[in-house]
């Protein structure tokens, strides 16, 4: 069995795309200033792969450095604004990308997650790229009306892969994360 | 191995102990100003002061900066004085929001944000905070703005 396991991932591992994902920049909003608050300084900090955590005044946002060579958590670090009162208006994420083909309205394995892109043209990703997360809670409500609209899969309303992904060999309830460039 | 946990539980009581309240003297803070100078809180005694935790990547500080501007002159000549303590990691852009901001009153600068000592100690959970004490070095009130913080200041003044 763990034989088979081991070329099952290896295969799985060829197949998907690879980029690391170094920094995060997430505006947070909520009844005061987000930037301002420990909590939301501190919620961050904590998480493992978080290397540094920076205000940047300009976009009333906080810039994330993950440590080298350590996977970041998405859903992580938005739970941490969350836990901390706020709601998160705009999450990006910037990567090294190395010949990635991504094409709109569907998704590509990158490092073993699954990335659904929305509102694209089709292209091949190289070098520093930035990624706006478009899943629900992760961006304004008129902003996630907006992308959600971009697609006829139901997907994007739960973060989950559907039944129908199943076809394409993704297992129902896989965590899909939907982007933009 | 009992020796080192006893010692480390004795800090943790005495941190704990120190958080400064409205009604108490308020402790000593000795910070760097933009020239590396050490100034003391305790060099104001006197005066009626207000210790302001701010920094410049906080939008409302800012704001609440530019009020001061405005009131700090005709107190000042009164007895009036402003310490604040600046939580900015990166010391070129505190600089540059006093200078932006026009600050002249008593500026230093404590390294390290949220979890330095004094922002530790005075248990700071958002900026901008602030605290007024009176001649005597007693905190009378926290977080007063506008208006109230002015009849507050006048009034501590007279006494």
């Amino acid at each position: 069995m763990k034989k088979i396991l081991i070329l099952l991932l290896i295969v799985v591992a060829a197949m998907g795309a690879n980029a690391q994902f170094t920094k995060a920049s997430i505006q947070a909003s909520g009844l005061t200033c987000a930037m301002c608050s420990r909590a939301i300084d501190n919620a961050l900090k904590e998480l493992p792969f978080v290397a540094t955590v920076q205000p940047d005044i300009k976009n009333s946002a906080f810039t994330i450095v993950f440590k080298q060579g350590q996977e970041a958590d998405i859903d992580e670090l938005k739970k941490a604004v969350e836990d901390a009162g706020f709601f998160v208006a705009r999450f990006t994420i910037t990567g090294v990308f190395n010949n990635t083909e991504v094409k709109n309205d569907e998704y590509v394995d990158i490092s073993g997650k699954e990335y659904h892109f929305l509102n694209i043209k089709d292209q091949v990703l190289n070098g520093e790229k930035r990624l706006t997360i478009v899943d629900k809670n992760f961006l304004t409500q008129a902003a996630y009306k907006k992308y959600s609209a971009a697609t006829g899969m139901q997907c994007i309303k739960t973060g989950k892969a559907g039944a129908c992904c199943e076809k394409a060999g993704l297992a129902s309830g896989t965590r899909i994360y939907h982007v933009t460039i | 191995m009992k020796k080192p946990f006893f010692v480390s539980l004795i800090l943790v009581s005495i941190t704990a102990a120190a958080q400064p309240k409205i009604g108490e003297l308020s402790p000593e803070i000795t910070l760097k100003d933009a020239k590396g100078n050490p100034v003391s809180l305790s060099s104001l005694k006197g005066k009626v002061v207000l210790i302001d935790f701010w920094a410049s990547w906080c939008g409302p500080c800012r704001k609440a900066n530019k009020r001061l501007v405005s009131i700090y002159p005709s107190l000042r000549d009164k007895g009036f004085e402003i310490y604040s303590i600046s939580i900015d990691d990166d010391v070129s852009e505190w600089k540059r929001a006093v200078a932006a901001d026009k600050i002249n009153w008593l500026q230093v600068n404590e390294n390290g944000g949220w979890n330095a000592p004094v922002s530790s100690q005075w248990k700071i959970e958002q900026i901008p905070t602030s605290y007024l004490l009176d001649k005597q070095g007693k905190i009378i009130a926290r977080d007063l703005e506008g208006r109230q913080l002015e009849k507050r200041i006048n009034d501590l003044l007279k006494k």
